[in-house]
């Protein structure tokens, strides 16, 4: 124990070497990979280009992404659909998964299973859970319509992938679906670092569930949860292959987020330097957005 | 403590009404792999086909590479999530504890390997990866998935070590330790929920990555991930979606025996260290 | 927990000693080829075939023949070539190559054919391979539509086999039902895709507004959408969708499986629907008839080419691969196993109906189409047409969601249209 005096990191001058020696691994590998696209993407967002080839010569600055960007109505349209879907994404799976993770803590016959079945919906590849989806959204013979008429909420099917409104949620209900064992798994995980003598002590104190939950369970949970909510929120800004397989961004524009734009720019119409911009413009809308919610570390300075 | 018989029932209830939302997207898989085209697209809903086509698992697995399928994921996989957890613990471990100048910034700089539409990585990473001849290989997706998962695990470890009370480790440090030493004898074993919990997302994440596989490993077959493979098996004109449920079912297995493998980590862990 | 960083080192290490993680060395010469039919069953073969026969012909050279799903094609191939590794053998949908041709990508095959003294007249749908000038490929299918029907329900109905629009409509409207009374429509009259992707919706309306004489362009490229003739075109869509004579929001794949199980009565479809049908549940009941409406829907749907980045070498490999699947033999092949009309006016196709007994009918409408020169992709909107189809799909959608007026609707359009094809 006493014998790795030789670079004694113990010692308060050494601590924050060891701070930054943990750290770099991480921020080294993800710069070699991040640090190139991310200039690539900053500068094709300032040249008029259509379809693009690394390693061409760099067309002339311009500023007229940003100008048509900014005048678009397409543009505000995917920054408010983008909004809506993030809060309903994300509050969903954190209702979703808040409760399922307290509802499994319980002690049970069959918890395991009941566990399992909360982490199921990760095993199901993507690829095919959007088609499974899709048919229980289905316009014509989807399950979904079937149960809103026999429990009297519709008289007709509802076409889920044609109506602005129902296309959003069955989008929203598929990755709420998707994105819940997330949160549930962190907050279990959550769960088991709050020292079981808190509740007792509640308890003696005469503390009810609900009082309990709030007073402890959820101060406790916050580090995790706040997190969890952070990366929630990513994934909804940024995932894409869900949205195009349901909906492809309609009807009429309403499930077209800022990362389907972004897609149908550069693949759907070829224009490099647009859907820069709007990546461009996502990004900083993320960045700003989580450095709202994770705060700036205490000791931290720029 | 004992639940009184309402309460019990109350909570099974609950249980059992979670349980069949959760389940049904994939029961309703089971039916797309065994059912008839024409008994998925009849109302009111075939709930169990009248011949089930169980064939269908023999087939796949006959016609298709799947084994060698997820042999590929699974190397990617182990490659993605050893890499990421490795860096990560001890990049999540310096935020959460040593807030060092400048830290909180880098920790928000590897987080902008979430942000940026996955649309506009894709080309310049193809040809960042052409240039060090890795196309084609398992290296490139697996340090393509390691940059979207050392965001997540960083930060989720990060706030999990929030959650351990520090005075853990002072304590062990009056005892003589080194903030290192602390880490791997006191911090990381009372994490063993939170690393495992972390060490199954990253799992999960590169399992169900597609996008960058797509491009990267393109042409060569033989290195074709499972997600590819499935994404594969669909036509021009129709796509057989007995056979895709089926192979799904098949792609989903490992994830479910990683989880009941993690499970027990997942649990326990720190009720264990904490009373100790 | 040192004991898991062990086994999670451990794993690492045996991970990279385990797999073939190095890309194998150019060895002799390997063509790629990336398609999206390298995996169906009879398209697949066919180029399988002219694969070996070429591999056969040139010792040490092989094709390396990938599949990508038509979903992720323009991404992946985007890719491939901006991040300058393009397949050597070019395979693209006929409305996507202009880009690739438009950047310069693609080789301009008109010093090859003169070399080889190929003369392409005749060569069904060629036109749309020239761009810029020079012919950027080689179209390797130019189809007519035909209509597929369900005997058995129009027999039930005693019903004959439209040969109009309107009688087309009655039809759809007769054969449109419930069939187990739960207010829930069973039975469908026609079908077409008016879920995601813009291509194939503007493609599924397209048979109506030609039959009411309407057209996106002119010869010389100028919008045409404020006509009457649009107006008319229109209002039949309308009229399908309102009253539910399609299922709403299929993708084809799914419009074509349930055609074939017998729950729909018409479908206007190109060649490619006669594999599905035969091999459907109620095949037995599956006829094809001339299309209703006319002009039919047709147009160049695949073609073929060679990358231009590649040297010179594997350009004349590519260019004698290129001419196996011109020859008349696999020319003829095209027809006898893929039941498609192959694009060579050379091509023996004697005989042919004994494979595909409607073939007649296909050439016949090809012909037709031809004369009328329909195509789906409208002159002076090629390449634009990603962004023009999104904006039709758009209006249209918004004139059945919000039940707008057709003559309102084609003035936006015209309007929108227009801007789309200033901008580049």
């Amino acid at each position: 124990m006493h014998k790795q005096r030789m670079f004694d990191l113990a010692r308060p001058s050494r601590q924050h070497w060891l701070g930054y020696l943990l750290l770099a691994p991480a921020v080294i590998l993800v710069a070699v990979i991040i640090i190139y696209p991310l200039i690539i993407s900053v500068d094709l967002s300032f040249q008029n280009v259509k379809l693009v080839k690394m390693g061409d010569a760099r067309k002339p600055f311009t500023l007229i992404n940003y100008q048509r960007l900014f005048t678009s109505p397409d543009f505000w349209m995917a920054c408010w659909v983008t909004l809506k879907l993030v809060v309903a994404v994300t509050v969903g799976s954190l209702v979703v998964g808040l409760s399922t993770a307290l509802l499994v803590n319980n002690k049970f016959k069959g918890r395991t299973l009941a566990r399992l079945i909360m982490a199921l919906p990760w095993a199901v590849p993507e690829v095919i859970a959007v088609v499974i989806f899709a048919w229980i959204f289905d316009s014509s013979f989807g399950l979904m319509s079937w149960v809103f008429i026999k429990l009297g909420i519709t008289t007709e099917m509802v076409a889920w992938v044609s109506t602005p409104g129902a296309a959003f949620w069955a989008v929203a209900m598929t990755m709420i679906w998707k994105g819940f064992p997330f949160v549930s798994i962190m907050t279990l995980a959550g769960l088991q670092s709050i020292p079981s003598d808190f509740y007792a002590a509640a308890k003696v104190d005469g503390a009810n569930v609900y009082q309990r939950f709030r007073w402890i369970t959820l101060p406790s949970l916050m580090p995790v949860l706040g997190v969890t909510i952070v990366l929630v929120l990513l994934w909804v800004f940024r995932d894409f292959s869900i949205i195009k397989v349901l909906t492809n961004g309609g009807p009429l524009k309403s499930t077209t987020t800022l990362s389907i734009m972004t897609y149908d720019q550069a693949f759907g119409f070829f224009r490099f330097g647009y859907a820069s911009a709007v990546g461009v413009i996502t990004l900083i809308i993320c960045v700003i957005a989580s450095l709202f919610m994770l705060g700036r570390g205490p000791k931290s300075g720029l | 403590m004992r639940r009184t018989l309402s309460q019990s029932i109350l909570l099974y209830a609950t249980i059992v009404g979670a349980a069949i939302v959760i389940l049904f997207p994939i029961y309703w898989l089971v039916i797309t792999a065994l059912a008839s085209t024409d008994e998925l697209s009849s109302l009111p809903p075939t709930f169990w086909p009248e011949a089930p086509d169980w064939g269908v698992f023999a087939k796949v697995i006959s016609e298709r590479p799947i084994l060698t399928w997820l042999w590929n994921s699974t190397l990617a996989a182990i490659g993605a999530v050893s890499l990421s957890m490795l860096v990560s613990v001890a990049a999540g471990y310096s935020l959460s504890r040593f807030k060092v100048r400048g830290g909180h910034s880098m920790g928000m700089f590897i987080l902008t390997a979430k942000m940026l539409p996955a649309t506009l990585m894709v080309i310049p990473l193809f040809a960042l990866f052409r240039s060090f001849g890795l196309v084609g290989s398992l290296w490139s997706v697996i340090l393509a998935q390691a940059t979207f998962i050392i965001p997540f695990t960083t930060w989720m470890l990060k706030g999990y070590f929030d959650t351990i009370p520090r005075e853990l480790e002072q304590a062990a440090m009056v005892d003589g330790c080194t903030p290192l030493s602390a880490m791997f004898k006191v911090v990381l074993p009372i994490s063993t929920p939170g690393l495992a919990a972390t060490g199954l997302y990253a799992f999960v994440l590169s399992w169900s990555e597609y996008a960058y596989a797509r491009t990267f490993l393109i042409s060569e077959q033989g290195n074709w991930t499972a997600n590819l493979g499935i994404a594969g098996m669909r036509g021009e004109y129709t796509s057989a979606w007995n056979e895709i449920s089926a192979a799904s079912i098949f792609v989903a297995l490992p994830i479910i025996i990683i989880y009941i493998f993690l499970e027990r980590y997942l649990v326990g862990g720190l009720t264990a260290g904490a009373e100790k | 927990m040192k004991k898991m960083m062990k086994t999670c080192l451990s794993a690492t290490a045996s991970a990279v000693l385990l797999s073939a993680l190095t890309v194998s060395a150019a060895q002799a010469t390997t063509l790629s080829f990336v398609s999206w039919q390298a995996d169906d069953d009879a398209q697949g073969g066919w180029w399988k075939r002219a694969i070996s026969k070429f591999e056969s012909e040139h010792p040490g050279v092989t094709i390396e023949f990938t599949k990508v799903e038509r979903g992720a094609y323009a991404d992946t191939m985007t890719t491939l070539f901006a991040g300058g590794k393009p397949p050597h053998i070019v395979h693209l949908a006929s409305f996507e190559y202009q880009s690739f041709a438009e950047n310069g990508w693609m080789e301009n095959l008109d010093p090859w054919l003169e070399k080889d003294n190929i003369d392409m007249t005749g060569w069904a749908g060629q036109s749309s391979c020239r761009w810029n000038d020079e012919t950027a490929c080689i179209m390797l299918l130019y189809f007519g539509y035909m209509m597929a029907y369900n005997k058995e329900i129009f027999d039930n109905a005693g019903l004959e086999v439209p040969t109009t629009y309107a009688e087309f409509l009655e039809v759809a409207r007769a054969t449109t039902k419930d069939l187990n009374d739960d207010g829930i429509i069973d039975q469908y009259g026609t079908g077409h895709e008016t879920r995601g992707g813009a291509n194939q919706y503007v493609t599924e309306m397209l048979s109506y507004l030609l039959d009411a004489g309407a057209r996106w362009t002119n010869q010389s490229g100028e919008v045409t959408i404020d006509t009457p003739e649009m107006i008319e075109g229109l209002s039949r869509w309308k009229t399908l969708l309102d009253e539910n004579l399609t299922p709403r929001d299929m993708d084809s794949g799914s419009i074509r499986n349930l055609f074939s199980d017998g729950k729909m009565a018409m479908r206007l479809d190109g060649p490619w629907l006669y594999p599905i049908m035969i091999n459907g549940k109620v095949a037995d009941q599956l006829a094809i008839a001339p299309p209703p409406l006319h002009p039919p829907l047709g147009g160049s749907s695949n073609v073929l080419g060679m990358a231009s980045e590649i040297s010179n070498e594997e350009k004349a490999l590519v260019w004698d691969f290129i001419k196996i699947i011109m020859s008349p033999e696999y020319q003829r092949a095209y027809a006898t196993e893929g039941g498609n009309t192959p694009p060579s006016p050379v091509a023996d196709v004697s005989g042919v109906e004994k494979d595909v007994p409607h073939f007649q009918l296909l050439v016949d409408t090809q012909m037709e189409a031809a004369e009328a020169k329909v195509d789906r992709i409208p002159v002076g909107l090629e390449i634009q047409y990603g962004e023009f189809a999104k904006m039709v799909q758009q209006e249209v959608q918004r004139m059945i969601i919000e039940n707008l007026d057709p003559a309102d609707v084609v003035k936006v359009m015209q309007k929108k249209a227009e801007s789309i094809q200033a901008s580049y």
